[in-house]
């Protein structure tokens, strides 16, 4: 519990439907008891997982994600049958729709849209397309639908012929209510006084309810009277026993559809009335072991409190699941690190030289050449292009070059991190979309997962203070994946991040795969401290490393694959590895300046590579970029 | 396929040659790591050995021509050969007398010119520098050949060398006891039986020794639990063993340079069945120089209790092409271990407890009040 001393933190989604809710807590006593902030649901979750914030009313879907979280009895923004501001519109009949675009950022509603749909159509699913509400409405026709939220959908009521309000259509399919947000937190956060305060705020925000339709009217154009009735009859802020159980039914057919991972409903004061029991260790590693998805709250459990075999045993069986075959694919890539002049300085790093270092270094044409046809003769099939961030390269001088490796070498072209795509956007000031598609156009095929180190930024900030946040490196995997571009997610932890940290991180990249499924694999190894780098390890060690490795294969229950770094782990390590979880060996090495900067230097050829796969149980399978087999199993 | 073996562990049975034999078959190492990792902590519990010892080779000449070794030099004179005055190998220990170590390891080959006094003053010469020295000197091997070499039985030569300063035998030279294997290659030093005796001898003469295994190159599943089984029946008969070592076979520059090196998960395999296998063994050592210091941190949970020492510096391995350093402070293994989650415990010789180090400490970053995780640890406290 937060002492009476204290103020609490306190977070909301911004929308009109929720401002009943916390309109009245800008008065005493609750003003001097707690400060709110308002943001989009993202990140309102994001500073609840990341302790940011104490509590926050938010949607239920982000709730389960973080886990273990309790509820506020009593407050809710929920709907006994049709909401009218969660639906899908089409232009035929919705059962027979083929797409739905969707606007991704309200992850409950995408969730119930999907349970709906499944249980309509007995399983049969629309593809999902991300897209903005503008872009989804503009886009509807024939076999494709919009799954339109908030303002935009109120703003097209009746437009189209068919709509399915998705409050009713949960209402006509359980019989129960829908609870789209909550205050949530973790156990203990609030006590019954603070209750009373959210209780009380309530009342004073039902009574405003004309005043805040008015208000919303005068600033967007949609009418009071819509608006007002929207807030009085189609929104319901109650919830009692009949909305706890719709949003238990709701909990459950989205884990029983591996869309959310499995939570309970607890209020605050079940835990002051009985006192919580947990769930067993057991229970979460057999329920991950067969496919099931964990909230952030069990894998800070698993990441606790289970031994090295619980996690290398269920990451096993999770790996086992996906790639039946017991096959571990590896690529013959090389790593080419074009320039290791940089703009950064991270504070982990060995490799970079400042612009104007006399060991400051740009390949030239003739020493790439030479790289890449070595790479060619020994049956490579692409290249990893990275590089520091270089000031004076300009967005020619890739495009340049990639149409030049396009030519004159037959090898794909895995180049340049989110980082590196930034920095460019930023000389040539344009969108980081135009820059993706410039490079594409000139020969870019995937963009590696480097430098994500820990998306957490209080852990960015001190390890990396110039690098981009992790939004921004998100963002960048974001509009790749729309592009249609894959890429890999990577972690580099061991520095000042916990265990929470590297959940958080972990959670991340999942939420990002729900929405694209553009990420191919997940790499993770530790830091690898060395003299000339200015920062003290954190936690670190082989045991570690297999922990990490086996609880990402446990939690990214979205990505396929999950390759072992035996770059950085050492060949020895990295074949044990393949028994926590990872199913592809990663490269042959020719080179990898980055790393063996920091004294790390190991070196393997293909028949090595293949030697520790099949000593570790597996057949071993040349792969490309894309994790297309190109050799058969042997 | 593990049920049967599991259910005899927990009965507190002994497993047979086919048990051995399905643990090293059974496709999963994880799960026979953590039946290992069980035995290891009904023992042991996180506890975790090492020592601050010292080895040293005063010579490479050997009259031995074993195919796996990378070290031997044949004869005096050969290029690359050589052989320490006893003062420049006392040396060693007292540039180091300012922080000194508890053990010194010596191994060597088997040198057909040197008189046996040689021996004998190497060892006075240690004690004279730090009295309480241990020495653990000379593997069943070079005593065999002693004794021939000589004209001693195994009894004399080593009641000479205890009066001398000896303390105790290393482990080496048991390579792979089945005739099969050794006669290829280890043909023509102490056979399995002479090794065994000697021993077996020490024991009786109340000398602590360890045993080891050369694994991963010509011989079998089959020989490797033939050869766990022979030390188990000795431990039987002389309880004298306090820790066995799996070495793993290396091939640069060796007679067997054409195979590969074993990799690491049968180096954990190897660790996990022999801590089954030796019920009677006290301790199950991952040797760092053999298997890399990142594999013998895994190790310790599947079954290894001991990760030997600082070393400073082997030679042996070295020659056979280990990426291994030469040595660890003794901060690098305590954090070695206590990275493995085990609590590092420095040892004597004879492993007597002579300094017990924390667990890890929790990383400060970690300890934040608002800390789910720390606020959960305050409840149950509580």
């Amino acid at each position: 519990m937060i002492g009476q001393g204290e103020r609490l933190r306190a977070a909301a989604v911004g929308y009109l439907n929720a401002r009943p809710l916390y309109e009245g807590l800008d008065r005493e006593p609750a003003s001097s008891r707690l400060r709110l902030e308002c943001g989009s649901p993202s990140e309102v979750a994001r500073r609840v997982a990341e302790g940011e914030a104490d509590f926050a009313l938010m949607p239920v879907a982000a709730a389960a994600t973080i886990g273990d979280l309790r509820v506020v009895r009593g407050c809710a923004i929920g709907a006994r049958g049709a909401v009218r501001s969660i639906s899908i519109v089409a232009e035929r009949p919705i059962d027979t729709i083929d797409e739905l675009a969707v606007d991704l950022s309200s992850r409950t509603s995408v969730v119930l849209a999907r349970l709906v749909l499944r249980a309509r159509s007995r399983g049969r699913e629309p593809r999902l397309l991300g897209a903005t509400a503008r872009d989804a409405i503009a886009t509807v026709s024939g076999a494709r639908a919009a799954l339109i939220i908030g303002d935009p959908a109120l703003e097209i009521e009746g437009r189209f012929p068919h709509v399915l309000d998705l409050g009713l259509a949960w209402w006509e399919l359980t019989g129960l209510p829908f609870v789209f947000a909550a205050w949530c937190g973790p156990k203990g956060v609030l006590s019954s006084g603070d209750e009373s305060l959210l209780t009380a705020a309530k009342a004073v925000g039902l009574e405003r309810r004309d005043a805040l339709a008015d208000e919303h009217a005068a600033r967007t154009g949609l009418t009071s009277a819509s608006l007002r009735s929207y807030l009085r009859e189609a929104i319901r802020y109650d919830l009692g026993d009949d909305e706890r159980r719709g949003l238990e039914r709701f909990y459950d057919d989205a884990a029983s559809a591996g869309l959310l991972p499995r939570a309970r409903v607890r209020f605050f004061d079940d835990d002051r009335r009985n006192g919580a029991t947990l769930p067993g260790l057991d229970a979460i590693l057999s329920r991950a072991a067969e496919g099931e998805r964990l909230s952030a709250a069990e894998g800070e459990r698993l990441a606790d409190e289970a031994s090295l075999f619980d996690l290398g045993l269920a990451a096993d069986a999770v790996r086992k699941r996906k790639h039946p075959h017991s096959v571990v694919t590896y690529i013959v890539d090389r790593n080419v690190n074009y320039t290791n002049v940089c703009t950064t300085s991270c504070r982990f790093c060995a490799f970079y030289r400042p612009p104007g270092h006399p060991e400051g270094y740009v390949l030239t044409r003739e020493q790439l050449a030479k790289k890449l046809k070595e790479v060619v003769d020994a049956g490579g099939v692409q290249i990893l292009l990275q590089g520091g961030l270089h000031p004076g390269l300009r967005i020619e001088w890739y495009e340049d070059l990639f149409r030049w490796i396009k030519r004159e070498f037959s090898l794909g072209l895995h180049a340049l991190s989110p980082e590196e795509i930034l920095h460019i956007a930023r000389i040539e000031s344009l969108g980081v979309r135009a820059v993706l598609e410039r490079l594409h156009a000139a020969g870019l095929d995937s963009v590696p997962g480097g430098g994500a180190e820990i998306l957490v930024d209080r852990v960015r900030r001190k390890i990396a203070k110039a690098k981009c946040t992790s939004d921004e490196w998100l963002g960048v995997m974001r509009t790749a994946h729309h592009m249609g571009l894959r890429s890999s997610a990577t972690m580099m932890y061991g520095t000042v991040d916990t265990a929470h940290d590297r959940i958080a991180h972990l959670i991340k990249i999942r939420d990002l795969q729900d929405e694209t499924g553009g990420f191919t694999a997940f790499f993770c190894w530790d830091f690898q401290h060395e003299k000339g780098t200015n920062i003290e390890p954190g936690d670190n060690g082989t045991v570690l490393y297999l922990r990490q490795q086996a609880t990402a294969r446990i939690m990214l229950d979205n990505v396929d694959h999950v390759g072992a770094s035996w770059v950085t782990q050492g060949p020895e390590v990295g074949q044990v590895a393949l028994r926590f979880g990872a199913d592809d060996f990663g490269s042959v090495m020719f080179e990898e300046n980055v790393v063996s900067s920091a004294g790390t230097t190991f070196c393997m050829n293909a028949d090595a590579i293949e030697r520790n796969i099949r000593a570790a149980g597996f057949k071993a399978v040349r792969r490309n970029v894309r994790y297309d087999w190109l050799t058969v199993p042997a | 396929m593990l049920d049967a073996i599991v259910q005899k562990l927990h009965a507190g049975e002994r497993l047979s040659f086919d048990d051995g034999l399905a643990l090293f078959r059974h496709p999963d190492v994880v799960s026979v790591g953590r039946l290992a990792n069980e035995g290891r902590e009904r023992r042991h519990g996180d506890r975790t050995y090492f020592n601050r010892n010292m080895r040293i080779e005063t010579t490479n000449v050997c009259v031995a021509s074993c195919l796996f070794c990378s070290f031997a030099k044949l004869e005096e004179g050969a290029p690359g050969a050589h052989t320490m005055r006893v003062e420049d190998a006392w040396r060693e220990l007292e540039e180091r007398m300012d922080d000194p170590p508890g053990e010194i390891h010596i191994v060597n080959g088997l040198h057909p010119g040197l008189p046996f006094s040689y021996y004998e003053e190497l060892l006075a010469g240690f004690k004279r520098i730090k009295p309480d020295v241990h020495m653990k000197c000379f593997t069943a091997v070079e005593i065999h050949f002693f004794a021939t070499h000589y004209g001693m039985t195994y009894r004399e030569v080593l009641e000479r060398l205890r009066s001398a300063g000896l303390d105790s035998l290393p482990g080496g030279g048991a390579e792979i006891f089945h005739p099969a294997v050794r006669t290829r290659i280890a043909h023509d030093k102490a056979t399995a039986d002479e090794w065994l005796e000697v021993h077996r001898i020490a024991h009786r003469l109340g000398m602590s020794t360890n045993a080891t295994m050369l694994y991963g190159h010509i011989e079998t599943f089959e020989h490797r639990v033939d050869h766990l089984l022979r030390l188990r029946a000795l431990q039987d008969e002389t309880g004298g063993f306090q820790a066995f070592i799996p070495l793993a076979f290396h091939p640069d520059g060796n007679g067997m340079r054409n195979l590969p090196a074993p990799t690491a998960i049968d180096a954990l395999r190897t660790i996990a069945v022999s801590r089954l296998l030796l019920d009677n063994v006290p301790h199950v050592k991952a040797y760092w120089v053999s298997m890399t210091p990142e594999v013998a941190q895994i190790a310790l949970c599947f079954g290894a209790d001991d990760i030997d020492g600082t070393i400073v510096h082997e030679t042996i391995y070295r020659a056979a092409g280990t990426r291994s350093p030469g040595a660890l402070t003794a901060q690098q293994i305590v954090r070695l271990i206590q990275e493995a989650g085990r609590i590092p415990v420095e040892r004597g010789s004879l492993y007597n407890v002579l300094r017990e180090h924390p667990r890890a400490s929790v990383p400060e970053a970690a300890v934040n009040v608002r800390d789910r995780k720390a606020t959960k640890h305050l409840e149950v406290l509580s």
